[in-house]
């Protein structure tokens, strides 16, 4: 095994570990991603609004809101004791620091990302499953090109005063293309649309993602280092 | 294009320039093995450190006191390389950490005030983790002996948050060590530690004036300070303002002098 895949490795299993053991980011994200769920049900007139028109832009929302509640706690649990110091003094490449901590977000939110749509595919009744593989890619996509963007900002962000506060107004605002072509694709599929109809969004959303996390490990020495 | 530039340019990065030339950067040189070049940290108009030049070799084993905001603490983060200086440079054995980093960071240990520890990872736990970092091919050994060494080897299967305050102290000290560094930086190793942790402590920073290391502790504990170093320096304002050999100095009348020091450049 080369010694950096070594070290991504042992990076990730510390913070799964971690995030086993304390379960602090994956209770607040899959109960934020449950009420939410609930709420959007009962908010929508099913007489006037067909469910499956509006759940795609539901859903990506929820997976957003719920994202940035845990991704944006990532550098938290390193502050304590100074651990994130004990990490950037070792000689780990901080690009191989950023990959991990995007594979161990990416981890828990693809996961937080199949609750959502379990949620939505009950509460709405959605009839997902011809596309339901595709759609699965398409959040698997989106919640990588989140999570990098979340990530990289995230370390910014513990850095401020405004901390938390500071993250979504960073984020958002470069989330619009995922956005655009993530509900475009979700949507269609979840109306019975044939994945070629969508094969273009699937593709620039995969780009995004790859440009996210490609930026984010050039970028990240940067934010991190005092 | 601009006369003198070549458009068929391709990045060598400085590892591969050594292996090609055959330097190996682990070899010894007759570079001082920590020297520190007019170093200076400023944080907004406040200069914490200003211009600092220091040279030691291995088995030399300097402690820096200072009061409260003299900037040791700032000084010590730029020469273990966790901070970046606003200007100056820090060599390890001749090298700046600009030219080969991963080298750089695998001989130098710190422990600091903060422990560099995961509350909710054991003991074991933490020092396997920075043992991958380090990339130690033989983590198991290292860390039953480091943890036999600090006291800890009963609480291996402890969560560091489930230890006392002098048993992080050591675990961090055994992370520290881990790795065998060439250069480790103690940033007030002795703060809060009853007398029976001191002691333990003390013996394990004796065992690192084995002659193979170099040294550079920041404390408040003018004995404890004392006893281990073979160099001693007071840091005032940014600067070192008074140095000496330890073997030149009166144990007895230190802390006298040493306040007359610190009042007079104060």
């Amino acid at each position: 095994m080369s010694a950096y895949f070594r070290q991504v490795c042992a990076i990730v299993k510390k913070d799964v570990l971690l995030e086993v053991r304390s379960r602090d980011r994956i209770t607040a994200m899959g109960a934020f991603a449950v009420l939410a769920g609930v709420l959007f049900n009962f908010s929508i007139d099913t007489t006037t609004t067909r469910p499956q028109d509006v759940a795609a832009g539901l859903i990506w929302m929820t997976l957003i809101f719920g994202g940035l509640l845990g991704v944006g706690r990532t550098f938290h649990l390193e502050a304590q004791d100074g651990a994130f110091q004990g990490v950037l003094t070792s000689p780990v490449p901080k690009d191989a620091i950023f990959l991990a901590k995007v594979i161990a977000n990416f981890t828990l939110l693809y996961a937080v990302s199949l609750l959502v749509l379990g949620v939505f595919a009950l509460f709405f009744s959605l009839d997902i499953g011809p596309n339901l593989p595709w759609i699965m890619v398409i959040l698997a996509l989106g919640s990588l090109g989140f999570v990098a963007l979340a990530t990289l900002f995230a370390a910014v962000s513990t850095g401020t005063t405004m901390g938390e506060t500071l993250l979504p107004v960073l984020v958002f605002p470069l989330l619009v293309p995922m956005v655009v072509f993530g509900v475009g694709s979700t949507g269609r599929l979840m109306n019975g649309r044939p994945f070629d109809e969508v094969e273009g969004n699937v593709r620039m959303l995969g780009a995004f993602a790859f440009a996210a996390v490609a930026a984010g490990a050039v970028l990240f020495r940067y934010v991190v280092e005092d | 294009m601009w006369p003198g530039t070549r458009r068929d340019c391709t990045y060598v990065s400085p590892s591969a320039i050594y292996a090609a030339t055959g330097v190996d950067t682990n070899a010894p040189t007759e570079s001082p093995t920590l020297e520190a070049i007019g170093l200076v940290r400023e944080y907004g108009p406040v200069t914490a450190v200003d211009g600092v030049d220091l040279s030691l070799d291995t088995g030399e084993f300097l402690t820096i006191f200072g009061p409260n905001g003299a900037g040791k603490t700032s000084l010590l983060g730029m020469l273990a390389g966790a901070t970046r200086p606003t200007r100056g440079e820090v060599k390890i054995s001749g090298l700046p950490i600009s030219l080969s980093e991963h080298d750089w960071r695998s001989k130098v240990g710190i422990l600091s005030h903060r422990g560099f520890l995961y509350a909710r990872l054991t003991a074991e736990e933490n020092l396997r983790f920075y043992g991958e970092l380090f990339g130690l091919d033989d983590i198991s050994d290292r860390i039953a002996e480091h943890l036999e060494r600090v006291g800890l080897a009963d609480r291996a299967r402890f969560e560091v948050r489930q230890l006392s305050h002098g048993m992080r102290q050591r675990l961090s000290l055994a992370r520290a060590l881990l790795h065998d560094p060439d250069v480790v930086f103690l940033d007030e190793p002795y703060t809060g530690l009853d007398p029976s942790a001191a002691g333990l402590l003390r013996g394990v920073l004796n065992e690192l004036k084995d002659g193979r290391r170099t040294v550079v502790m920041v404390t408040h504990n003018l004995t404890e300070g004392l006893q281990m170093a073979t160099r001693v320096a007071i840091q005032v304002g940014g600067r070192f303002v008074w140095e000496q050999d330890a073997s030149d100095i009166d144990f007895a009348g230190f802390e006298r002098q040493y306040h007359a020091v610190v009042e007079a450049r104060s």
